[in-house]
This record gives structure tokens, sequence and C-alpha cells, in this order.
């Protein structure tokens, strides 16, 4: 019924089922790859050859094109239009405008950067469509991160779904007590004070019962505490991790030996 | 003032058909109970009758007004709706001034302004409390402000959504006393309420809503009788008429009078 703040999208994919931490480690591991890989084509082998199959592996690839079209498209071209404008090198002059010189060198870096941007948000994608962020949280407080940082990030994701939400009520209260929060302009400054406060005050009512509720439930225990789900870390997953670390050092030390 | 819906049909944009094809009649005075199960629609369909939300299909008219063609503001002179959660709609720094707002949006002149807010002061006994700010209130007596606050608009129509969710023995009283006032003035109240016993006690007619249409809808002696199609949408008939049946009572009881009345004869 309310909007979701995360990209999370529910599938049964051999991807869903890895690790948390496997597959940020995938997504900075693909990220580290193509920025430290001596060679520029690097990064779209890495789009074409893993980013793209992984997505439909995972069977979100409804999902990723959409926000591809919507996100990585918009931000890529920006770049790339930035880059191949503003970059002063080269002698090939392929296309005057203005003041403004475009040659074949900077249209080339504009386009290797452009791709490289695009691998980076479409790895975080991949990991963002494929990952459910309490599950992530869950993961990571195993691991020794602080649960008051995991509280913050999920309570953040839940509660703005909830105030929206909660607006929408308020506003509909007002309304059937005749406050006009469609004419005037300064009908509508007036009409402020009776939306916010209550949005305001009930927010802070249900921060402060939150925290009693948790707190009443031993959150700031010292003691370790069990976890209701099991997040299952294979040795498959450990395999994974590894073999990324290796690429990302192999890249590393291409790079310093290249160059 | 009578409410007049004609094959009310409803889709959130979810694409969930919260309402399918509902046709009602409520009288001008008349008062009515809503129940049924949690999601069968009552809170979506009472959200018509002040244009708060336009049907997919259908019409409603308020009086002589068709609520697609008339704005929310102009409606809220004719009904008034009180939340389910009084929270959601308090601002003001004191009862007094909370009361005010609905009557002031309506235009009222000053004196009748003052008239009405003391008016539904009184009739929610809330006299002595219009200095307090309404978040030094308990709950309960935040919920009577919420009421008050519509009342004061003086309305033809009033709806209230689960006004006895969360309350006490002592406002629950205060809201039927409430209600048996406005009936009193002639006014019509549709109530929804999970509350059986109190819309036994306080309600002529009911109607059941189950996955958006009427199950059942008639005088409440008849419709606590029939036990097995009200199971349907999850609603028990009052303890005393259950009571009744089980001790071979021939006639449906509906609160302790009638109970009582059998009993002696
Ligand atoms: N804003 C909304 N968006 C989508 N679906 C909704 C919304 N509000 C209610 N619903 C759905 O519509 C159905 C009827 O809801 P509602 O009228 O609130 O039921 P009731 O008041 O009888 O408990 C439910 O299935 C509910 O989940
Ligand atoms: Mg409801």
């Amino acid at each position: 019924m309310h909007e979701r703040l995360s990209f999370f999208v529910k599938r049964d994919s051999a991807l869903h089922p890895l690790n948390p931490l496997t597959k940020i480690v995938l997504a900075l591991g693909i990220i580290l790859v193509s920025i430290f890989s001596p060679w520029y084509w690097t990064s779209h082998v890495l789009l074409l050859v893993v980013i793209v199959p992984l997505v439909f592996i995972g069977k979100v690839a409804t999902e990723y094109f959409t926000s591809a079209l919507r996100l990585i498209l918009p931000a890529a071209g920006f770049i790339f239009f930035m880059q191949a404008f503003f970059q002063p090198i080269g002698q090939t002059v392929i296309f005057n405008f203005w003041f403004l010189d475009i040659t074949q060198e900077s249209l080339l870096f504009a386009f290797r950067i452009a791709t490289r941007i695009t691998v980076m948000i479409s790895a975080f994608t991949l990991f963002l469509l494929t990952t459910h962020p309490s599950e992530l949280m869950s993961d990571l407080t195993r691991r020794g991160l602080p649960p008051q940082f995991a509280y913050v990030i999920i309570s953040t994701l839940q509660i703005l779904p909830q105030m929206q939400a909660k607006a929408q009520t308020i506003i509909a209260a007002q309304r059937s007590r005749g406050l006009d929060t469609e004419s005037t302009f300064f009908k509508r400054i007036g009409s402020v004070v009776p939306l916010v406060s209550p949005l305001v005050f009930g927010s802070l009512v249900e921060v402060e019962e939150r925290a009693i509720a948790i707190e009443a439930r031993g959150f700031t225990s010292k003691k370790a505490k069990t976890s209701l789900y099991e997040i299952s870390d294979r040795s498959s997953d450990k395999f994974i991790r590894w073999g990324l670390v290796i690429f990302v050092i192999i890249s590393i030390v291409l790079k310093l030996w290249l160059s | 003032m009578k409410i007049e819906i004609n094959d009310l049909r409803f889709i959130y944009p979810t694409g969930l058909e919260a309402l399918q094809g509902i046709s009602l009649i409520i009288e001008s005075g008349e008062q009515v109970a809503i129940v049924g199960q949690n999601g069968a629609g009552k809170t979506t369909l009472v959200r018509h009758f002040n244009g708060l939300l336009q049907p997919t299909a259908g019409s409603i008219l308020i009086g002589d007004w068709d609520t697609k063609i008339t704005s929310v503001a102009k409606l809220a002179s004719r009904v008034g709706y009180v939340f389910q959660n009084p929270d959601e709609q308090l601002f003001s720094k004191d009862v007094g001034t909370e009361v005010k707002f609905g009557p002031r949006n309506l235009g009222y002149s000053k004196d009748k302004t003052d008239e009405l807010v003391k008016r539904a002061l009184t009739l929610t006994e809330l006299s002595d409390k219009t200095e307090t700010n309404p978040y030094d209130l308990s709950p309960t007596w935040r919920k009577m402000v919420a009421l008050a606050s519509v009342i004061s608009m003086d309305t033809p129509i009033v709806i209230f959504d689960e006004p006895t969710t969360g309350q006490d023995a002592l406002s629950i009283a205060r809201i039927a006393h409430v209600i048996a006032e406005l009936r009193r003035e002639g006014k019509t109240v549709v109530t929804i309420t999970h509350d059986i016993d109190f819309c036994a006690e306080n309600f002529e007619r009911v109607i059941a809503l189950s996955e958006g249409r009427i199950l059942l809808d008639g005088v409440a002696a008849n419709i606590f009788g029939q036990e097995e199609v009200l199971a349907q949408t999850f609603v028990d008939p009052p303890q005393l008429t259950r009571l009744g049946k089980k001790l071979g009572f021939k006639e449906t009881v509906r609160n302790q009078e009638e109970f009582l009345n059998i009993l002696r004869k």
C-alpha cells in the first residue's frame, strides 16, 4: 500500500540467496576492477560480459533496464558531454562549436569515463535490486557493525514512507474541516501550520515510542544477540569474495606494472 | 440531509478494487452504523461522502450536491468527518482555538462561531479545558477534542470513523451521548465501528460490508439475527444477542433493556 523506499525486488534467482556481503563485494569488485584496470576496454567487457548476464541471472532485467533508462543514461550522458566539450586534449578537431573544440581524443576519453560511470551505477543497482536492506543490515551487524548504525539506516527506510502516508491522512483530515489547500497562494500559506504541526508532533511521539519499544527489548544490551533470521553464508560465498579480491589485486598490480 | 449512492465503484491506484458496486440511500436524520472486517472498504466508502475520494464509477449525492462537481472545502459545510486518530488533525495551542478552526473555515459569523464552539465544548464535556493544550490531555480527551472540532461545524451529516477504538468506558459513554444529542437535533450520523455492543446500543440501522460489497443492510435486530451471514465478514453479534439465543429467546435482543424485558415476561 505504501510506496517502498528500497529497490529490492523479491525473485527466486541464483543471485538472491547469496550472502549480502558477497553481493556488496561483487559490486565493489566490479567497480574497482574497472577503475584500476590498465586497459580502456575493461569497462565495456565488464558491462557486457559480467553485469548484463548477472542482471538476467538475478531475474531483475526489467527493473534494471527501467532504472538504467531513468538514472544511468542521464548521468552517463551528462558526464559524456561535459568531458567531450571541456577536456582540453588532442589535436584532431572533429567538431567546432563557438570557442569549444571537440577532438577525437576528448571524445574517446569522454566515452571511457561515461562507460566507467555506467559500470559503477549498474553494479550498485544490481546489488540494491537483489539485496533486502534488512538482510544486509542483519548480516553486517552480525559481522560487527554497530546496531545503532543499522537501526538508523533501516528506520529511515521505513519511516519515510510512513510519514508520507501520515501526511496524506493529515491533509485529508484538515480538508474535511474546511481547510482550503487548493485555491489562492495566501490560503495555502495559511494551511501550513495545520498540516505541518500534526506531522511533526506525531512523528516525534512515534520516534520516542519506537525508542522505548526497542529499549524494552534490550537493544542496548551488551550481550551477544541471536538473530531471528539465519542469513546463509556458504563456502561458495567465501570463494566468490576471495576470487573478487584477487581480481582487484591483479588489476592494481597490472596497473602499477604497465604504467 | 439525505445521502444517495448509486452503484459506486472505487479502484485504488494500486489496482485494488476496494468498492465493487455499492448502492445505498441514507435518509435525512438517520443513524447508521457500518460494520465489517478490516479492509472491507468502510473507510474508503465514507471518504467518498465528503469528496476526499472520487468514484471510479457511479455517483454520490449529498442532498442536491454531486460530490464529483463539488469541492471538498464546500462539502465540508454539509459533511463533518471525525478521523480515527485525533493526533492526525490537532494542531492548535489550546482546545478553544482548535474547535474554532472548522466553523471559521466555513465562514460563519463571529457570534455564530462562538455559539457553535460553546455548544460543541459543552456536549463533549470540554468546557473546563478550553485553555489547555490538546497535547497535554490524555488520548481519550484528545478524542473528545477531535469530536468537538467537527461538531462545532454544525454540519447536517456527521461521520465517525471508529470513534470508540482505544477509548475507556467513560469516554465511550460520552461518545454515545454526543451521538444521541446529534440524533435529537435531526442530524444524519454515519459511524464505522468494530465495537458491536456500542453499535447495538446506539444504532437502529446497521450495514455490514464485506470485500467492497454490502453484505447486509437493515434494522439492527434483523442483522444481528443472521449470525452465519455476519460471520462471513468476521462480525460476532453482540454478547447479549448471543446469550439470548443460547437461552432460547424467540426474538433477537440487542441491548440490556430488550434482554431484561424478555426475562421479566
Ligand atoms: N491509500 C490506499 N492505497 C491502496 N489501497 C488502499 C488504500 N487505503 C486502503 N486500501 C485498501 O483498500 C481496502 C479497503 O480499505 P479500507 O476502506 O481502509 O477498509 P476498512 O476501513 O473497512 O478497514 C483494503 O484492502 C486496503 O488495503
Ligand atoms: Mg478503516
